[in-house]
């Protein structure tokens, strides 16, 4: 096909693989703040 | 209502020595922008209506403060809330620094003439974009100087809140102020105008109508 | 069925959907005839900025809610969105821009959408800036309220004035015009996210109110469940 745009694949790794892993770190970061809390009672 | 727009009005008077602080403030960042912007004559003129804009908001962050020094020592503001409504509050405040701000950017025009070798095109055009401009600026302007007023922790942020807000209005009064100096072929100046002023009404009602929320509460 | 368990069972679906939906994006759909396997990012990217544009209607809604109703859910439910909304959009920028470089030959541009999600992040993040800054719940509460209204009422207005200047973003998609082998995983993730962000914000807004319970009342001695 012409005027596909070729390769590419490191950003899509990198898009997939930047907001996975900052998801990953915010739910991480969840679980501590209310685990936290569960501890001070 | 008249009784509180004297008050205000005397209040920014007696904080005049800020407002000429940020008539200099205004006029050294115009200094600096054009400086930084290099020496090239044509660029400086097409710059100078978006230069004029920044240096009118950045000079906004002081001359808000303005309506608020003498009340936010001994808790005067709280005391005046029991006597008037927080709308009727805000708008005198907002009204009154509308006006300071306006008279602020006009004293501004013949500073960016000079500056920038722009001629100033239409005048009528360029004072109206002026005046609804700063009207545009004003309503949030207050509601924000308000929350600075009322704690110190709020005031480091006022920029953080108040710059993001205004964009629309600095991309509407740039633009009109651009067709102004400049020439409007296409008669787009009404339009840009047309934004200003829709910004203006939505923002001084929605702020007038959340300034009980600042002024009762805290 | 305790509120902890509908978040787990929330999340938990969310993950999965996510999971399958990123598996067909990444491996099964086809490239686009334009732009390749960089079209991929959109099976990330359209669900966040859809749900970007959910959560901060929501803070929005749970702003106005909070200063008409004065309960200290609104302000949890409120707190929760917003960090959640700036969270959600830092994302959309990244992926924005990831997309961007090799598509348009650029990392960011000044068309309405790139411009309002700029205005958005920019103001969201400075209304967590002063609830941060604020210690009385009540200020806090009902004044950031008033600045999310602000800030939400200037979204549009911000979207309508920057339209008036070049768009070099892509037209409005509805699957309609997507091929079908394109819904699937983008329809999969859109729900996954949706309902990762159900649990995501529960979990957020008890985080919330605890801390602002803590911050309001003294320590009780004993506590039952």
């Amino acid at each position: 096909m012409s005027g596909m745009i070729q390769g590419g694949w490191e950003f899509v790794w990198a898009s997939y693989g930047i907001t996975g892993a900052v998801m990953l770190i915010y739910m991480a970061s969840l679980w501590v703040r209310r685990s936290d809390k569960d501890s001070s009672e | 209502m008249s009784g509180l727009l004297l008050k205000e009005f005397l209040l920014v008077w007696r904080g005049r020595a800020r407002i000429a602080a940020a008539l200099t403030f205004a006029a050294a960042t115009l200094l600096m922008f054009s400086f930084s912007a290099g020496a090239d004559g044509r660029l400086l003129q097409r710059l100078a209506p978006g230069f004029l804009w920044l240096a009118i908001v950045l000079a906004s962050t002081l001359t808000l403060q303005a309506s608020f020094d003498a009340e936010t020592q001994d808790g005067a503001l709280d005391g005046l809330v029991l006597r008037a409504s927080p709308g009727a509050i805000f708008y005198a405040k907002a009204l009154t620094n509308w006006v300071f701000l306006a008279a602020l950017a006009c004293v501004l025009l013949p500073l960016i003439a000079a500056l920038f070798d722009a001629s100033l095109g239409t005048l009528p055009r360029v004072l109206a974009v002026l005046v609804l401009g700063t009207a545009a600026l004003s309503a949030p302007g207050t509601l924000y100087a308000t929350l600075a007023g009322r704690s110190r922790a709020a005031s480091l942020l006022l920029p953080l809140l108040y710059f993001p807000l205004i964009i629309p209005a600095l991309v509407g009064a740039v633009k009109a102020t651009e067709l102004a100096f400049f020439g409007d072929p296409m008669n787009q100046w009404s339009g840009w105008v047309g934004l200003l002023g829709a910004f203006s009404m939505v923002f001084w009602a929605l702020c007038g109508a959340l300034s009980s929320a600042i002024l009762e509460d805290g | 069925m305790t509120r902890e368990r509908v978040a787990a069972g929330f999340g938990v679906l969310g993950l999965i959907l996510l999971g399958w939906g990123s598996y067909l994006g990444l491996f099964v759909a086809p490239p686009d005839r334009y732009m390749g396997d960089v079209q991929r990012i959109m099976y990330v990217h359209v669900p966040f900025a859809w749900l970007a544009l959910v959560v901060f209607t929501l803070a929005f809604v749970y702003a106005v809610l909070f200063l008409v109703r004065r309960s200290w859910r609104w302000d949890a439910l409120h707190e929760a969105s917003l960090e959640l909304g700036v969270l959600y959009t830092f994302l959309l920028c990244v992926q924005g821009a990831l997309w961007g470089k090799p598509t348009w030959g650029v990392y960011w541009a000044w068309d309405p959408r790139l411009t309002t999600v700029a205005v958005m992040l920019l103001s969201f993040a400075g209304i967590l800036s002063l609830r941060h800054f604020l210690d009385d719940p009540i200020r806090r509460a009902s004044w950031s309220a008033t600045a999310t209204i602000l800030a939400a009422a200037n979204v549009p207005i911000v979207y309508y004035s920057v339209r008036w200047w070049n768009s070099l973003h892509q037209l409005q998609s509805s699957p309609e015009t997507v091929s079908s082998s394109m819904v699937e995983p983008l329809r999969l993730n859109a729900f996954g996210l949706l309902a990762l962000t159900v649990a995501l914000l529960m979990v957020r807004s008890w985080i919330a109110a605890d801390r602002r319970a803590a911050a309001m009342a003294p320590p009780l001695p004993a506590q039952g469940a």
